[in-house]
């Protein structure tokens, strides 16, 4: 019995990290070669190197975070791109009409919370909230479907479809957010007046570590949210387990059925508010950084 | 959690997004809502002044038809003493001609009122002549006594 749950225990924590892992592609040391991290995928038999991911360095790509994330900002900014280049002034479409409403909603946001001039601010924000939120959606998508179509379909064995949970996604766009804040800091009080405001007013160095940090936060906060979601969607996928592996876990059925879809449809909050907060922290930073005070 | 250049490509993915967004998809759709937002408000203006117009144009026509009423009223008015006038034109043509006809009756009445008298004188003469001769059954010259009978009938 015990070892039969020390065997359980072990699986779980396989299965666990196996929805945890990217699909890497990088520079290996061991072999001074780039290729995918080792057994990772079966379809490119010369591109498979020696090196496990936890063997990669800096110098390795999440291929699935970024074929995710351009393949879903592919669809919706091309659907936004479209719908604009159908778009008329008459009577709009239904299309142009939830087009129209998306970015009403976005540029109300902008109006009422950025007071600068910078023309920047409503692109960014309009961008940032839909590429967030097409992301977020995919963790709606049950966990286990992209392993199965990537093992089935492609030869991929590890496939992430959520771009939010890998931090290098969202801390992109945090840099992003950070850089513009930084040139908006120095364009409107000069250099002199944004590394005195860093460093010397009111509490001296504290100051830079809460410019720092409030950049990194708007990273971590939205990383956080969706690992965490993700992690429970994991959790609940493990009862389900649970059930193919023994006939006496059958019982974990029907709770597991209930704590997935309600757990999916608290999740539809999450999806939308962080990348709703996402979008509305830019907006306010941009505006500090680009009104004097 | 690792951080690796999967954050490059993220990060050049986003510029290109933003990028389009900023080229393509936001001020074409700013424009947009910019321009429906100034077609309503053209159409709410006109529709409020046509509004105005459809007003004022009541009011006109209701002036105009209470105008058009006032003269109609006088119209009928004139109509009305023009048609006493006539009447009372005919009445006095009709008195006149009544006076006419009568006047004419009462010479033809006159006239043959005289006729008959003038008959009767002659029978009333023959009468007297024949009586006259029954009288006096001699043989009496008519001739002679015409005179004496003559100035008996101017008596009568």
């Amino acid at each position: 019995m015990a070892k039969e749950n020390a065997q359980n225990l072990i699986e779980t924590s396989d299965y666990i990290g196996h929805h945890l892992v990217n699909l890497t592609f990088g520079w290996c040391e061991k072999t001074s070669s780039w290729g995918f991290a080792n057994h990772q995928q079966e379809l490119f038999k010369g591109l498979d190197s020696a090196c496990k991911v936890s063997e990669m360095g800096f110098w390795s790509f999440h291929l699935d975070t970024i074929f995710m994330s351009i393949l879903l900002g592919a669809v919706v900014f091309g659907f936004f791109g479209l719908v604009n280049r159908a778009a008329k002034k008459g009577v709009p479409s239904k299309l142009q009409n939830f087009a129209e409403f998306v970015h009403e909603f976005i540029a109300s946001a902008v109006n009422s919370g950025y007071h600068g001039t910078s023309k920047i601010v409503g692109p960014l924000a309009f961008a940032s909230c839909l590429w967030i939120i097409s992301w977020n959606l995919m963790d709606l998508l049950p966990v286990e479907m992209a392993s199965f179509f990537g093992h089935f379909g492609g030869g991929f064995n590890y496939f992430k479809i959520l771009p939010t949970a890998d931090l290098n996604a969202p801390l992109a766009l945090a840099i992003v957010v950070m850089v513009l804040v930084t040139y908006y800091s120095v364009k409107t009080h000069g250099a002199g007046g944004f590394l005195k405001e860093l460093f010397v007013v009111p509490l001296g160095p504290l100051e830079f570590i809460s410019y720092v940090s409030k950049h990194v936060a708007l990273a971590l906060r939205l990383y956080g949210n969706l690992f965490a979601g993700e992690m429970i969607f994991i959790l609940i996928a493990i009862m389900f387990g649970q059930f193919a592996m023994s006939f006496s876990q059958t019982l974990w059925f029907l709770p597991g059925l209930i704590l997935n879809l309600s757990w999916a449809l608290f999740h539809i909050l999450i999806v939308a508010l962080q990348a709703y907060i996402f979008m509305m922290l830019t907006i306010a930073y941009l505006n500090l950084a680009s009104t004097k005070h | 959690m690792n951080i690796n250049a999967t954050f490059f490509a993220e990060l050049l993915a986003f510029c290109i997004f933003v990028f389009i967004t900023y080229r393509y998809i936001w001020p074409s759709m700013e424009n947009l809502l910019e321009d429906r937002r100034k077609e309503i408000s053209d159409g709410l203006e006109a529709a409020s002044q046509s509004q105005r117009k459809l007003e004022e144009a009541n009011k006109e026509s209701a002036t105009i038809l209470d105008g058009a009423k006032v003269e109609a009223s006088s119209l009928i008015n004139q109509a009305n003493s023009r048609a006493d006038q006539i009447v009372d034109e005919a009445k006095e043509q009709a008195a006149e001609e009544a006076k006419k006809i009568k006047l004419s009756a009462e010479a033809d009445i006159e006239q043959s009122a005289n006729k008959a008298k003038d008959g009767l004188r002659d029978e009333v003469a023959a009468l007297v002549i024949a009586g006259a001769q029954k009288i006096l059954d001699k043989e009496i010259n008519a001739k002679a006594n015409k005179d004496i009978i003559d100035s008996l009938i101017k008596k009568i």
